[in-house]
């Protein structure tokens, strides 16, 4: 049929009627009930998602020294069983991939976007990490919500917020993507139809990566290709909190100097409360500073537009104004969180 | 009235006397998912052939459905302003867009097997 990745529930995912689409090289599940309804499920109550799409490498935490050289965030001090979200960065300070490290007694994992999987291998590579891309033999479903910890108590030790723990085969993180309280499993394939039976036990429904993306950018978070590529740092994305590594890493030099000037790219929030959504690639100027919608929809809880505009420079207002298809439309630029 | 046909755009229309009524197929809402702000046009507005009639904002994308014939709009369903989402419910019932008076017929839509081959 296609050269398509598909995860190890993906039969599952037909048999639940999901609308299946083409993500980063792999069929994915967009949506099974609707985007809408599927994103309030999370944001009221709980849902899962499979994203076994993300690729899974198993790092020698002997080599924490190398791997610390790669990225802009403290990692030698990581105690056991944390997590850790950081960013891979070029030379010049942008961004490779943002990635999440998962810390185990007997483990070290990092989890990277599913597009830049083969960006990583070859990164980790170059700089002779060894590694093991687990991938395939695993599968990762993040169980996210409100109701999603008392619901899994039952049955896991529930760690702290960023902090891991395993059962068994099974090794899990209390982290995420949308903004909720929840945990990220990573499963041995042979055991995730008994996990998902379990979760559908529990009333925890799948959601799609539509309901996924919706759900990300109302908590503000960034998604690799969009508000953090190649040719911007992490600094420029807002992403400054996680500039916390002392030692000499690649980009440390442009960082450094991108927070001591100011003198960079500028990722701003937006809110236009209008019926056209300004979308990726949409151009935005704020005074007479130009810039760049990365991306844009619709909050489901807000009921109107949201997204993120990058700037070529500092806004000097907070007034933004798109160009929507010809039509000239004015939004705002917003500091604090879209959901309060 | 006349049977529902289709247009290669997926729109939808009927024609009843000199009134022709518009919207998205099922399989148009299907793709772009929840719908979430509907534009409509005002009343007394002329459209020709293909002139982008109505602006559909969904979570997947946007979309914009084009007149099936040269036409001046005599009513718009106000309903989808509040709840667009009847388009996703029921897009060739309750989810129509616009009621238009045809300025000239042309009457050349796919009927529903030909649109439905068309789709496959």
């Amino acid at each position: 049929m296609s050269d398509l990745n598909t995860t190890k529930l993906f039969e599952y995912h037909n048999t639940k009627g999901a609308k299946i689409i083409n993500f980063a090289g792999w069929s994915m599940p967009f949506s099974y009930e609707g985007t809408l309804k599927e994103h309030q499920s999370v944001r009221t109550n709980a849902g899962f998602f499979d994203v076994s799409h993300m690729g899974r490498i198993e790092l020698q935490y002997e080599q924490i020294k190398e791997i610390s050289n790669l990225i802009c965030s403290e990692i030698i001090s990581l105690p056991n069983n944390k997590a850790l979200y950081t960013i891979f960065t070029h030379e010049n300070g942008n961004a490779i991939d943002d990635v999440i490290f998962w810390k185990f007694e007997n483990r070290f994992v990092l989890i990277c976007n599913a597009s830049n999987t083969k960006k990583i291998e070859d990164h980790l590579n170059v700089n002779s990490i060894h590694f093991q891309n687990i991938t395939e033999n695993t599968s990762l479903i993040a169980v996210q919500g409100p109701t999603a910890i008392d619901k899994l108590s039952e049955s896991f030790t529930i760690p702290e917020n960023f902090h891991t723990y395993s059962k068994d085969d099974i090794y899990y993180a209390r982290t995420g993507y949308t903004g909720e309280d929840g945990i990220e499993f990573m499963i041995p394939n042979n055991r995730v139809d008994e996990f998902i039976n379990y979760l559908e036990n529990l009333s925890i429904h799948p959601c799609g990566l539509g309901a996924r993306d919706t759900l990300r950018l109302e908590a503000s978070l960034p998604l690799y290709g969009f508000e953090l590529t190649d040719l911007i740092s992490p600094v420029e994305a807002g992403l400054k909190w996680t500039v916390t590594n002392s030692t000499n890493y690649k980009g440390k030099e442009t960082l450094d100097q991108q927070i001591s000037t100011g003198d960079r790219k500028y990722l701003k929030k937006f809110i236009y409360k209008g019926k056209q959504i300004p979308r990726t690639g949409t151009i935005a100027k704020s005074g007479d500073v130009n810039g760049l919608v990365t991306s844009g929809n619709i909050s489901p809880v807000l009921e109107h537009p949201i997204g993120f505009v990058l700037f070529d420079s500092k806004p000097p207002t907070d007034l933004v104004e798109f160009d929507i298809r010809g039509n000239l439309v004015e939004g705002n630029l917003i500091s604090k969180r879209f959901l309060s | 009235m006349s049977e529902t046909k289709y247009l290669k755009t997926h729109e939808w229309y009927k024609i009843e006397e000199n009134v022709i009524t518009v919207g998205i197929s099922d399989f148009a809402q299907g793709e772009l998912g929840d719908i979430v702000f509907v534009t409509l046009p005002q009343v007394g507005q002329e459209f020709s052939k293909g002139d982008p009639m109505v602006e559909v904002e969904a979570t997947k994308t946007v979309a914009e459905a084009y007149a099936p014939m040269n036409c001046k709009i005599i009513e718009v369903n106000s309903s989808l302003d509040v709840e667009p989402e009847i388009i996703n419910n029921d897009p060739v019932g309750d989810g129509w867009m616009v009621k238009a008076e045809i300025l000239d017929l042309d009457d050349t839509g796919m009927s529903y097997p030909e649109y439905e081959s068309f789709i496959s």
